[in-house]
């Protein structure tokens, strides 16, 4: 799938850096707190997979002292370099596993795991260890995490956010041609998904949910809320989201999404194991055979999607998954 | 008088009582997160039980008879059994503050629900039910031992060893689920949990109604069946033994029947609270202590209040469910305050 960025580390890794390099002490803003790099971090600390991939795909691999917060495998490119780098933990770390690694940085996809009320520490703790911390972007711009775990997104999703995210890292580590190279490479890809949405030319009555699990299959699902990941693939496909929650992840009842009838269906694949509707293929018996999910249009004609879990999270994957999701719209036959 | 005041007030339910229960249910089978209107909700009741052959969308018929008429029906034995467990704890331990959670059960199917849920146990393989019933009876087991164990007789010193098994017991279960919280890493996941401990009918179908109803109505005959020791231990169990009751086994028998009754309810839609507590309350103010009255018209409360409250909790946000023990306690405590004035100033 993603031979493009092997080659691409192959590329960057020996030119020369052409870039303007980074000058130190680089002082930034990460999610509202001040961040002072004193030089290009030889260690960091990884909490969330999207950052993990992030690191890898910048060629930052031996810089990466631990890992943590794994939903689904790595990228198959990476699985060797990932291999070689030690995972602190499958899901939260504890703060000090992160700080006996004694890293530089620590960085993080999510603010609930490094944040104000973070499962693993307060950025305060980071600080007073002597480490750095960043947190994505797309974590909190337009979104406000005070309200609930998950989140709300006030404003969509946008990948403008994800290349900031990229932008900054690099700069960090001052290799930013290198995430200028990522990021040119991961617009294309964009904007090849983009028109090939486009190109379906879908009818404007299309309409599309993203359920991503259930805490017990037959309550209330997790889906997706208006203006996350999810809510930007509908919307470069000109679909219409039934959910209607700013929230990132709101529960709604199965009642409310039949009766909004939605055109095809978009279910989660992920290797956690918590809820038995993590599996996809509950997922898939749940819709076939609950009496009032069984009857949705969605389900008796079969346009049910996977794509992985970590894809409707704000990640690079997000823009792959877009692609395939294009692909498989296309496959319905529901143009005008 | 007060003799013709209880054979009147009996009456009263009598007649009542089933009237007042269907319309409850009609309500709950109406009013949903989204609107439908009432008269598809007639063809479809009509339709089911064979009155009417009507052509009605595939969804919204499901939508009335599998998801909201099961959901009624089961909240409302829920909260005809939760009640009566709370009107039982209260009566035979003598205390106003028991209530259906008091002897570890919500603990404990917390733990069982936590231990599925975060700790993994069961590998995906067991629902978060089932974890919560075995949570839940294995608590009171423990709780059960340790009165049992601590002793104290059957009489006051007997009440309060029980209840102080039960604060033992339900303190050391939510260590235990506090304990699993913590080590869990989902925010997502530990929401999960607090949404479904607070109460959840949604995922409520009908082969649930074949668990519970039974439970409810059994639980109803066993209760109505013990009036008169229900009574005579108003007075205390050594007066109730003088009476001629075997009060070791209607204590037994009582106590396992609410357990029992109150676990299947918890494992069905997580602990929803305030009912088993206030709704026995309210009744013994409105009907008065007389057991034979104040058991129908405890189930009868209970049970209107949960089907009414669960339809709130669907319609008070729109687009998102509320925890149903959140709308017991908000609707609840205000109505209880309004009955327990009124019952001041009679």
């Amino acid at each position: 799938m993603l031979r493009f960025t092997t080659a691409f580390i192959a590329t960057f890794a020996l030119a020369p850096m052409a870039f303007a390099a980074t000058s130190y002490p680089l002082k930034l803003t990460s999610c509202g707190h001040e961040v002072t790099i004193e030089k290009a971090p030889d260690s960091v600390v990884s909490v969330g997979q999207s950052t993990t991939e992030i690191l890898y795909m910048l060629g930052l691999a031996d810089k990466v002292k631990g890992t943590a917060l794994w939903i689904n495998p790595v990228l198959p490119e990476f699985a060797e370099v990932d291999k070689t780098v030690e995972r602190l933990a499958d899901n939260a770390p504890s703060f000090e596993s992160v700080v006996a690694k004694k890293p530089e940085l620590v960085v993080t996809a999510y603010e609930w795991m490094i944040g104000p009320q973070g499962a693993v520490g307060t950025r305060e703790m980071f600080d007073d260890a002597g480490i750095a911390s960043w947190i994505m972007p797309t974590e909190c711009v337009g979104k406000d995490n005070t309200q609930s775990m998950d989140g709300a997104r006030t404003k969509l999703f946008d990948t403008a956010l994800l290349y900031q995210g990229i932008t900054e890292l690099a700069e960090i580590f001052d290799v930013s041609e290198r995430g200028e190279k990522l990021v040119a490479d991961l617009r294309s890809r964009e904007e090849s998904a983009v028109r090939k949405a486009k190109d379906l030319n879908l009818p404007e009555d299309v309409s599309g949910v993203f359920w991503y699990s259930s805490a017990d299959i037959e309550i209330d699902p997790y889906v997706a809320g208006l203006n996350g990941v999810p809510g930007w693939m509908l919307s470069k496909l000109g679909v219409k989201n039934v959910v209607t929650s700013e929230e990132e992840w709101p529960t709604v009842g199965w009642e409310t999404i039949a009766t909004a009838r939605p055109t095809f269906i978009v279910a989660a694949e992920m290797n956690r194991r918590r809820f038995p509707a993590d599996d996809i293929a509950v997922k898939r018996e749940f819709l076939t055979t609950d009496p009032v999910a069984k009857e949705m249009e969605a389900v008796r004609q079969d346009r049910i999607l996977t794509i992985e879990a970590n894809a409707m999270d704000p990640s690079v994957r997000a823009i792959f998954a877009l692609g395939k999701l294009s692909n498989a719209l296309s496959g319905f036959c529901l143009s005008k | 008088m007060r003799q013709g005041a209880a054979v009147h007030g009996l009456g009263w339910l009598f007649w009542l009582a089933p009237a007042v229960l269907a319309a409850a249910l009609l309500f709950g089978t109406a009013v949903g997160e989204t609107r439908i209107p009432l008269a598809t909700v007639f063809d479809v009741l009509a339709t089911k039980t064979g009155f009417l052959d009507r052509a009605i969308d595939p969804i919204e018929l499901s939508v009335i008879w599998h998801y909201r008429m099961s959901r009624a029906v089961v909240a409302a034995c829920g909260g005809a059994s939760l009640a009566l467990s709370g009107l039982i704890l209260q009566a035979l331990l003598r205390n106003p503050l028991a209530e259906p959670y008091l002897l570890g059960i919500s603990a404990g199917a917390s733990t069982g629900a936590v231990a599925v849920t975060v700790a993994g146990f069961g590998a995906g393989l067991l629902s978060m039910s089932a974890g919560a019933f075995a949570g839940a009876i294995t608590a009171f087991v423990l709780v059960a031992l340790l009165a049992r164990a601590a002793g104290g007789g059957t009489g006051m010193r007997g009440a309060a060893v029980i209840i102080l098994a039960g604060i033992a017991g339900s303190q050391m279960f939510n260590a235990l689920t506090a304990l699993i919280i913590a080590q869990s890493a989902s925010a997502e996941q530990a929401r999960g949990i607090m949404f479904w401990l607070l109460g959840n009918l949604s995922g409520v179908r009908w082969p649930d109604i074949w668990l519970v109803l039974p439970m409810a109505l059994v639980g109803l005959g066993i209760t109505l069946w013990h009036v008169r020791a229900l009574d005579a231990f108003a007075f205390g169990a050594e007066s109730a033994a003088a009476l001629g009751i075997d009060v070791r086994r209607t204590q037994v028998v009582l106590i396992g029947t609410a357990t029992l009754v109150t676990a299947i309810m918890v494992s069905v839609a997580g602990a929803i609270g305030f009912v088993g507590l206030v709704v026995p309350h309210a009744m013994r103010i409105l009907v008065g202590a007389r057991h034979s009255r104040l058991v129908p018209a405890t189930a009868l409360a209970g049970a209107v209040f949960l089907v009414v409250s669960d339809v709130v909790s669907r319609i008070a946000l729109p687009g998102q469910v509320l925890p149903i023990g959140v709308v017991t306690a908000l609707v609840g405590a205000p109505a209880f305050a309004f009955i327990m004035v009124r019952g001041r100033q009679r």
